[in-house]
């Protein structure tokens, strides 16, 4: 039986209803008992730029993209030019026939810079570069192409009062799943999952998905129907969401942020779960009204200096932010690293440096996250690579936090940030939240930074204790002092405490190793591109090419031993990260003195996909030492 | 026995330095406040008023240069049950924490901040302040100042602040009163500390303040209390303060100059949404089971996550 793999493109202008169609598809497949992820890509504009969804479908779990795509539906004039290499022969292309005649030119939309590298494909083409030409070059080199009237498929259905833009995005959609051989009656299922509560929204969408079906039909082309698997109720949720979900899990009461992309959708979906009720130890027990705290400061500095002061009085507390907003709390990341104090930071990289590239994804905040802030001092820093890590993670960020009293960064990416993912509900008896809080009896005498065997000192509360914090080097008492004996004695201390955290965090929290342990060949790598990694060598595997990966999750204390372990009997190290330093090999050199021999790097701020890391291997295993993944639009 | 608010630390202010009338009143406050030693939390920025919470026997927290006013915000929402007092100077809270200043006046969070007022930075050798007028060549500076200085009582009354007051370092008794006030206000409260500096600041001196100072308390008719949630009575009183925190010269008020207690605080904001809030704060809220693991059910609170059939 052959089985299934598709990935699918959505393009169309930002505004245009992208994200729904993004999610009839998710939700039409998932309720077909199929797996998918996708991706969202889109301009820092609210409206009329070009936006896209990838996405992929799969039985078994889907872990990366890959071009070219099977199915392009361009919803828009743009779409077609910007994808044009996205598609290969015995691909699909839907495209709104109205839009035949557009030239390149006339895409406003399109930025100039774009425009001239198209401009520059149809000159090697030798055609003027308008749609129907483009599509006439498509089919040309095999790729099938399904011209189709939104504008009158949509009147003809809905009539002459309905504005079809509002339409588009499910016919695209619809029309994808029709030839897809998704039956339409689970496509109208995840149009009511989509648009549920409005009524009217649902009934005209479905009729917009028989029209679909039936133009579909009325082609005459053969399609396959998909063997439709068994539904079981699964979670679709963003990395953004992801975290915010961990974070409630784990016991999130006040959560701090300064709106930023990609960052602030994790808060403002934080704010549409802040209050509810919940039973404490059983069922029959009165429910109890709860909530978290969520606060818009007025910026990010105040924002990292609300969650530093409220962890002070009990509450887990976290802020999140992205590149810039993270530049603003570097002060504060060294106040909570000198008054030892548990708050979590979720750092969503983008592409820098300054404003960079807003919406695209970038890995290049890792040594700055290592770093940021003066002086020397503590600082936990933890990576996830999908949703469910990323769940885990949040968790586990705020008992690291409590338990070694440090600020704890827990870096994301975009693409983990704007990515679909569909998981299976946590068990909440699966979260371990871990407190170290003194009890409020230990009044007396009470030293906020008593020197003891481990750095660790007992934390008290405001509320509960009476005791000092200070920017400045301080007593146990937490009082002002420059004594040099008291400096040395509380830096260390301070220090000391990332011994403990090394010896007590579990290796599978530090790294993660795949594929053939024994192979010569040995990846190391970090965040979202483990999934295409994985993809990529289970190809090569296919070859007879044995690979291993050495995922990281643990950046500081970094686990030097556990690393050089892991590195062991490799003939070639293979450095794979989406930044122009190789910043992580840099901290691998750092803390083990061992040299990465080959370097894929990705700095356009697009996704890694299975294709581009399996051809980029195959160029470092032919002899480069150094290639840059350059796909995505 | 009576709680000690002093702790036994030398205090390292200059001989002559209003800060040191300013601590007395605090201290003097707290104990007449009388709320449980642990459930007071003093917060300050950089500078030499930020050494304050230190000398006071009652928890302190001594934060970054102009960061004074968030500090004590994440405090307050995460605990509203505790009692919170900022310490903060001109330029900590008027200029590189003026963005804050700003937003604390919007947001209302039931906090007191005491502005230490004395044109100057004196932490770093006398710098001009916000507050020192355009012209003014205080004896650290290399030349006449040449910024204008802003109004801290008119700036707080346009952003918001629903209590406005000013108060002399070196009338204990009655920045004793005022501070007391300031606490018992429900709101932002925030106090214009006028204090000489002894060392950086030969212009506005203890002789120059007593020459002017008087006390809007001691005027007939003023009354600064807006006293019906009404728009009118509001605009009255309102304006009222506006006029009187242009008067600076020969004639110095000092006293409150407004007050509305009608504008809901930040956590009866919250509230609204979270009715819960003050008995269940994120402080003191239980987050795990007995054997640790969560309360909170991914399918109860995330339920719209779910892809339904």
């Amino acid at each position: 039986m052959s089985k299934t793999d598709i990935d699918l493109i959505i393009g169309g202008p930002q505004g245009g209803g992208i994200d729904s169609a993004a999610q009839v598809v998710i939700r039409s497949f998932t309720i077909a008992g199929f797996e998918s992820y996708g991706l969202r890509e889109y301009h820092s504009n609210i409206k009329g730029r070009h936006s896209y969804f990838h996405v992929r479908i799969k039985e078994e779990p889907v872990r990366s993209l890959r071009y070219p795509v099977d199915m392009l539906v361009c919803l828009d004039g743009e779409t077609p030019f910007v994808h044009m290499d996205d598609v290969t022969s015995n691909s699909i292309i839907i495209y709104d026939s109205d839009f035949g005649n557009t030239k390149l030119d006339q895409v406003i939309t399109m930025e100039p810079e774009t425009q001239k590298h198209i401009r520059e494909k149809f000159q090697t083409l030798k055609v003027e570069p308008v749609i129907k030409n483009l599509m006439e070059y498509q089919k040309s080199r095999g790729v099938n192409v399904v011209p189709i009237s939104f504008r009158k498929l949509i009147t003809d259905t809905l009539g002459q009062n309905k504005p079809p833009a509002r339409y588009s995005n499910t016919l695209g959609a619809s029309i994808s799943m029709a030839m897809l051989g998704l039956p339409a009656e689970i496509t109208k299922s995840g149009i009511a999952s989509v648009f549920g509560r409005k009524k009217e929204v649902v009934e005209d969408n479905e009729k917009i998905v028989d029209a679909a079906y039936k133009y579909v039909d009325s082609l005459g082309i053969k399609i396959k129907k998909l063997d439709i698997r068994e539904y079981r109720e699964r979670f679709m949720v963003t990395g953004n969401e992801a975290v915010g979900i961990g974070k409630v899990l784990g016991g999130l009461k006040f959560q701090t942020y300064y709106p930023i992309t990609p960052a602030a959708d994790e808060s403002f979906f934080l704010e549409g779960h802040d209050y509810f009720e919940e039973a404490i130890e059983n069922q029959n027990e009165q429910l109890r009204k709860t909530g978290v705290v969520i606060v818009q400061a007025e910026d990010e500095i105040s924002a990292i200096a609300m969650a530093i002061s409220g962890a002070m009085t009990g509450a887990r507390t976290a802020t999140a932010t992205s590149g810039p907003g993270f530049s603003l709390m570097a002060e504060a990341l060294g106040y909570a690293g000198i008054n030892e104090i548990p708050v979590v930071l979720t750092l969503y990289q983008r592409g820098g440096p300054s404003t960079g590239l807003p919406t695209r994804n970038s890995q290049a905040d890792l040594l700055f996250a290592l770093n940021a802030g003066h002086g020397d001092f503590p600082r936990i820093v933890i990576s996830s690579g999908d949703a469910e890590e990323a769940i885990f993670d949040a968790v586990k960020a705020f008992n690291y936090a409590e338990r070694y009293q440090v600020p704890v960064i827990h870096i994301m990416d975009k693409v983990l940030a704007n990515s679909f993912y569909v998981i299976d509900k946590v068990d909440s008896s699966k979260i371990k939240i871990q407190r170290w809080i003194l009890p409020s009896s230990d009044n007396e005498e009470y030293q906020r930074f008593k020197f003891t065997e481990t750095g660790i000192s007992p934390m008290g509360l405001f509320g509960k204790q009476i005791f000092w914090l200070t920017g400045d080097e301080h007593n146990e008492l937490g009082h002002i002092t420059e004594d040099p004996e008291t400096r040395d004695a509380m830096m260390e201390k301070r220090m000391k405490k990332l011994e403990i955290a090394s010896k007590e965090i579990p290796l599978e929290d530090k790294l993660l190793v795949f594929g053939d342990k024994d192979a010569e060949i040995s990846i190391v790598s970090w965040g979202s591109n483990k999934g295409p990694i994985l993809d990529a060598m289970d190809k090569l595997r296919e070859e007879g090419i044995k690979t291993r990966l050495i995922y990281l999750r643990l950046f500081s204390p970094f686990p030097s031993k556990e690393v050089a372990e892991a590195l062991k009997g490799s003939k070639v190290i293979i450095d794979i990260e989406n930044n122009y330093t190789a910043q992580a090999a840099l901290v691998i050199k750092e803390h083990t003195g061992i040299n990465v021999d080959k370097f894929i790097l990705k700095y356009n701020g697009r996704h890694v996909t299975e294709d581009e890391v399996y051809k980029s291997i195959k160029e470092v295993l032919n002899g480069k030492d150094k290639v840059v993944m350059t796909s995505g639009a | 026995m009576a709680h000690n608010f002093k702790t036994d630390l030398w205090v390292d202010w200059c001989p002559g330095c209003g800060d040191f009338g300013i601590l007395a009143a605090i201290q003097q406050a707290l104990a007449e406040y009388n709320a449980k030693p642990e459930n007071y939390v003093i917060v300050s920025g950089i500078g030499c008023s930020a050494k304050t919470p230190h000398y006071v026997n009652v928890s302190g927290i001594h934060t970054l240069h102009g960061r004074a006013i968030p500090f004590a915000t994440g405090i307050k929402l995460s605990n509203p049950n505790l009692t919170v007092i900022l310490d903060g100077g001109d330029g900590d809270l008027l200029s590189i924490g003026a963005g804050h200043f700003v937003a604390a006046g919007r947001r209302n969070v039931d906090f007191t901040i005491i502005l230490h007022n004395n044109g100057v930075y004196g932490l770093t050798k006398g710098q001009a302040s916000p507050t020192l007028p355009r012209g003014t060549k205080t004896k650290g500076l290399q030349r006449p100042n040449i910024y204008d200085s802003l109004n801290p009582v008119a700036l707080a009354l346009s952003v918001g602040y629903t209590f406005v007051a000013r108060a002399y370092a070196f009338n204990i008794k009655y920045t004793k009163d005022i501070i007391l006030k300031a606490i018992k206000h429900k709101g932002t409260a925030v106090i214009d500390l006028l204090q000489p500096c002894p060392t950086y600041n030969d212009i506005n001196t203890k002789e120059w303040y007593d020459q002017r100072i008087y006390y809007l308390d001691q005027e007939k008719d003023w009354d600064p209390v807006v006293r019906k949630p009404e728009e009118e009575e509001v605009e009255k009183k309102y304006l009222q303060a506006i006029n009187k925190s242009l008067e600076w010269g020969d004639k110095i008020p000092v006293g409150i100059f407004y007050q509305n207690e009608f504008v809901p605080t930040y956590e009866e904001r919250i509230k609204q949404n979270f009715p819960n809030y003050f008995e269940d704060p994120p402080a003191t809220s239980q987050i795990s089971k007995k054997d640790g693991s969560a309360i909170v059910d991914m399918e109860n609170i995330f339920r719209d996550k779910i892809v339904r059939k």
